[in-house]
């Protein structure tokens, strides 16, 4: 097992590699002059020389790869050309925001997926399934940016209830993570419900279920924690689809973290901040996406590794 | 003829069988999707949709920017039915002249990433080698970003504007399409009849669209309706973020976007842009369900 996962974390460095270097060119494949763009339209030669020289486009780029990469390793990862400050130091302090947001999110998001996914499974074909099925696929075609705005107008506008922006207390996150768990509480109750449909159907069911045990032990002793399995894993996958899907989000929130940072920095033509920020979320979605690969193997019994 | 008829008594088990042979498996898809109500009624709202977006100019009652500055941010009225904006322009109009957007912006950018993933996956899937090893690398790191933030970074790229997000949104989900159609390809080269396909000299061509495309159809058109609701949200998250389409285009999530700074005077003015997402995502998503259940083999009636 230890073999396999070091093999699997092993497995992960040329994905990241790959990812950096795509990161890195990202930024030259702009159209045109980026520092002419990043100057602006009225500025004079001497300006647009400046910021060429600021972004190290002024040296051959073999030199300019060699830089961005030791930088990377180091953790450097440049000047904000909007702050004029190092762009680590902004990440850091919204860095735990998100993931606060993340972790929140999934936490009610999980629950009431499980919850709603296994009513539905053991109701199958029967109303509760209807209604069940009918609010994950509403929640999944649920446009989060207008779940936010209505939350704000309801809780924030209307009832004065909870604050609508920022992220100074414990109060101010509860409508962002409403919002983002809201389609992954959709996802997670589709997969329990298909889940649990199937196992229902196992003989060891029908045994449990002959033995005169009673349904409620059934279905979440014998049927859930059987699919539980197929639940980690989509779990594990959605928090990494959540740092990154939490953008707009946090932009309808003006919360203070990675993804309104990026949305900021795409509106400044802050390209070193938006390299750094492309390159932290793709490389925590491969980490997260490797580690659940490996938690799936720990727990899956009939994985056998060779 | 009257023994015959005695013969051919349905009950018999042999008869069953026949029977059960009859039946193409078009006609047996058909009838389990037509059973499921919630996607025949998406179906119909979907061609509704698309009915409405030709002939949408014909019929509202007000121009798409059509100003009026002694009606604005008002409310539903029988004059202007989902109300007005800060210019006086009539919101049941720009929202029906959007309709045509959403669903050009959300078919195109699938339909590009379905040919590109479908085209790429059958190469991969039946050549193997070098080029499958290539192709897999590239769907891996672009599976590597989440979806948004390679649909932001291509827009940051390119521009903002609906064409680039149309490139974004196919960008990203043409992986998928060339994961799932290479592993069904993998699968089919093996059969029996696509091997005695190539024994007997088909062309590669031939073998690769007529024999094993038409097996990998089904899980296309499922993915590809489903992509296609995901792909209309991220296209209009991307245009409520300012990155999409520009004003004074009447996109929905760029109408959202607009309704924000009147929340507290005119919260009319982001109900019904959402309303209309969220029906368009709605019957994609719910058909899309209904033909996994009719395309599943597996599942019987």
């Amino acid at each position: 097992m230890l073999k396999y996962a070091f093999r699997r974390l092993l497995g992960m460095i040329p994905t990241l590699f790959i990812v950096t270097t795509c990161v890195f060119f990202f930024v030259r494949l702009i159209p045109g002059d980026p520092a002419r763009l990043v100057a602006g339209e009225q500025a004079t030669e001497a300006d647009v020389l400046a910021v060429r020289t600021q972004l190290g486009l002024d040296k051959p780029i073999s030199t300019q790869y060699l830089n961005y990469v030791t930088g990377v390793v180091q953790g450097d990862l440049g000047k904000s050309l909007r702050t004029k400050r190092p762009v680590s130091e902004e990440v850091g302090y919204r860095y735990g925001n998100t993931l606060k947001l993340t972790f929140l999110s999934l936490a009610w998001g999980t629950i009431a997926g499980v919850l709603l996914g296994v009513w539905s499974g053991r109701n199958r074909s029967k109303w509760q399934d209807y209604t069940g099925m009918a609010v994950a696929v509403s929640g999944i075609s649920l446009p989060s940016f207008w779940v936010g705005f209505l939350l704000i107008m309801f809780f924030g506008v209307e009832l004065r209830w909870l604050p609508t922006t920022g992220a100074s207390d414990f109060s101010s996150y509860i409508l962002p993570a409403i919002t983002l768990g809201t389609s992954i509480a959709a996802i997670i109750a589709r997969f329990t419900r298909s889940s649990i449909v199937e196992t229902l159907k196992e003989d060891y069911i029908r045994t449990a279920r002959a033995k005169g045990l009673k349904e409620s032990v059934v279905v979440w002793k014998h049927a859930f924690r059987n699919s539980l399995l197929s639940v980690v894993t989509v779990v594990g996958l959605q928090f990494g689809f959540l740092l990154g899907g939490a953008v707009v989000v946090e932009a309808v929130f003006a919360f203070p973290g990675l993804g309104s940072l990026l949305i900021q920095s795409v509106n400044f033509r802050d390209y070193p901040a938006i390299q750094s920020l492309i390159l932290i979320f793709s490389a925590q979605f491969i980490i997260i996406n490797t580690l659940v690969d490996i938690l799936y193997a720990i727990l899956n019994p009939e994985i056998k590794l060779s | 003829m009257g023994t015959q008829e005695n013969m051919l008594q349905p009950g018999t088990p042999g008869i069953a069988i026949i029977q059960e042979e009859i039946k193409s498996p078009t006609k047996v898809m058909l009838r389990k999707f037509l059973k499921q109500k919630n996607s025949v009624i998406a179906l119909a709202f979907i061609c509704f949709l698309v009915i409405i977006s030709f002939i949408g100019p014909a019929v509202v009652p007000f121009g798409v920017n059509q100003y009026d500055y002694s009606a604005i941010l008002q409310g539903p009225s029988s004059t202007h039915w989902f109300g007005t904006d800060e210019f006086g322009r009539d919101l049941f109009s720009r929202i029906v002249l959007g309709t045509p957007i959403s669903l050009a912006v959300g078919i195109s950018a699938v339909t590009i990433g379905a040919v590109t993933g479908t085209v790429l996956g059958l190469l991969s899937g039946y050549y193997r080698g070098w080029l499958d090893s290539v192709v897999m690398r590239i769907c891996d790191t672009l599976f590597a970003f989440p979806g948004i933030i390679l649909a932001i970074a291509i827009v940051a790229i390119l521009g903002s504007g609906l064409y680039n997000v149309v490139i974004a949104v196919a960008v990203f989900s043409t992986p998928t399409f060339a994961r799932i159609v290479r592993s069904r390809t993998m699968a089919i080269k093996e059969s029996v009849f696509v091997q005695a396909a190539i024994n007997l000299g088909a062309s590669d061509s031939r073998i690769l669209f007529k024999h094993i495309l038409p097996g990998a159809i089904p899980d296309i058109i499922v993915q590809y309706t489903m992509s296609i609701g995901t792909s209309i949200l991220t296209a209009s998250s991307l245009s409520f973020l300012g990155m999409g389409a520009q004003p004074p285009t009447p996109e929905w999530g760029l109408l959202l976007s607009n309704g924000r700074q009147y929340m507290t005077t005119s919260a009319i003015m982001t109900i019904f842009p959402g309303l209309a997402i969220f029906f368009t995502v709605l019957s994609f998503n719910t058909l899309g369900d209904g033909l996994r259940d009719a395309l599943d083999p597996k599942l019987t009636e």
